[in-house]
C-alpha cells in the first residue's frame, strides 16, 4: 500500500509578508507565469522542486517552512 | 483566459478550418474521379496543404502576438514601449507548468496518430488503394492535433 499525502503550501502568507506582494510580482521574480503561482496557491499545482527552493530563496526562508505535507489516513 | 488558453484555444479553431478545408479539397477530387493510384498527386497535393498550414499558422501566430500587444497598451493606458514589452514578456513566458501539459496533451495527440497509421495500414490489407491509406494518415494526424489541443485546453482550464 503506497502512502497518500497531502501538500500544503503558505505562498499567499508569504507574499502577504513581503509588502502584499502581488501573484505576478512572484512569478516574474521566479520565472514562471502568474497562473503557476494560481496553481499552486490553490494547490492545483505541485511545483517542480527547483521552483520551490526558488520561492523559499525569494522569501528567505526554508522549503519546509512554505510547504507541508500531511499523511493522508483512510 | 491566459495567454496559453487562448493560444490553444485559437490553434484548436485553426485546425478545424484547415481540416474542414482540407475534406473540402479531397471530396470533390474523388467525385471528380481521380486516379486514386496517382500517387504523385496526392504526394504533392498533401505537401502543398502542409505548406499552406504552416505559412497560415505562423500569420496567425504573428496576429495573434500583434494583437495581445495592442490589448495590453489599451488596458494600461500607456504608450511605454517597454512596460508593454515587459508585461508581453509576462504574458507569453512558458514554463514547468505549460511543459507538463503539453506533455500529457501531446500523449493523446500521440494515441490518435498511432491509431490512424493501424487503421491506414489495415486499409491496404483490405484492398483500399494507397491514395486512402495516405489520406487516412494526414486526416488522424490532423484530428490528433486538434483532441491535443482540446485536452490541452481542458487542463490549462482544470488547473487555473
Amino acid at each position: 500500500m503506497s502512502i497518500q499525502i497531502k501538500v500544503n503550501n503558505n505562498v499567499r502568507k508569504f507574499r502577504f509578508f513581503s509588502n502584499e506582494m502581488t501573484q505576478a510580482e512572484l512569478a516574474e521574480q521566479v520565472g514562471v507565469s502568474r497562473q503557476t503561482i494560481i496553481s499552486i496557491e490553490s494547490g492545483k499545482y505541485l511545483p517542480s522542486l527547483e521552483l520551490s527552493f526558488r520561492i523559499a530563496e525569494l522569501f528567505k526562508v526554508s522549503i519546509s517552512e512554505i510547504f507541508s505535507y500531511e499523511v493522508l489516513t483512510d | 483566459m491566459s495567454y496559453q488558453e487562448k493560444k490553444t484555444a485559437v490553434t484548436v479553431i485553426l485546425g478545424v478550418i484547415l481540416l474542414v478545408a482540407y475534406c473540402l479539397f479531397i471530396l470533390p477530387q474523388y467525385q471528380l474521379g481521380v486516379n486514386s493510384e496517382d500517387l504523385k498527386f496526392w504526394a504533392s497535393s498533401i505537401l502543398t496543404f502542409i505548406g499552406i498550414s504552416i505559412i497560415v499558422n505562423i500569420i496567425i501566430q504573428i496576429g495573434f502576438h500583434i494583437s495581445l500587444a495592442i490589448s495590453i497598451a489599451i488596458n494600461e493606458r500607456t504608450g511605454n514601449e517597454d512596460h508593454i514589452n515587459k508585461k508581453i514578456k509576462l504574458e507569453m513566458v512558458e514554463d514547468e507548468r505549460d511543459h507538463i501539459i503539453e506533455l500529457k496533451s501531446l500523449r493523446f495527440g500521440y494515441y490518435f496518430a498511432g491509431a490512424g497509421l493501424l487503421i491506414s495500414l489495415f486499409s491496404l490489407v483490405l484492398g483500399y488503394p494507397a491514395a486512402i491509406m495516405l489520406n487516412i494518415l494526414l486526416l488522424t494526424f490532423m484530428i490528433g492535433s486538434i483532441i491535443e489541443g482540446i485536452v490541452q485546453y481542458y487542463y490549462y482550464r482544470k488547473n487555473s
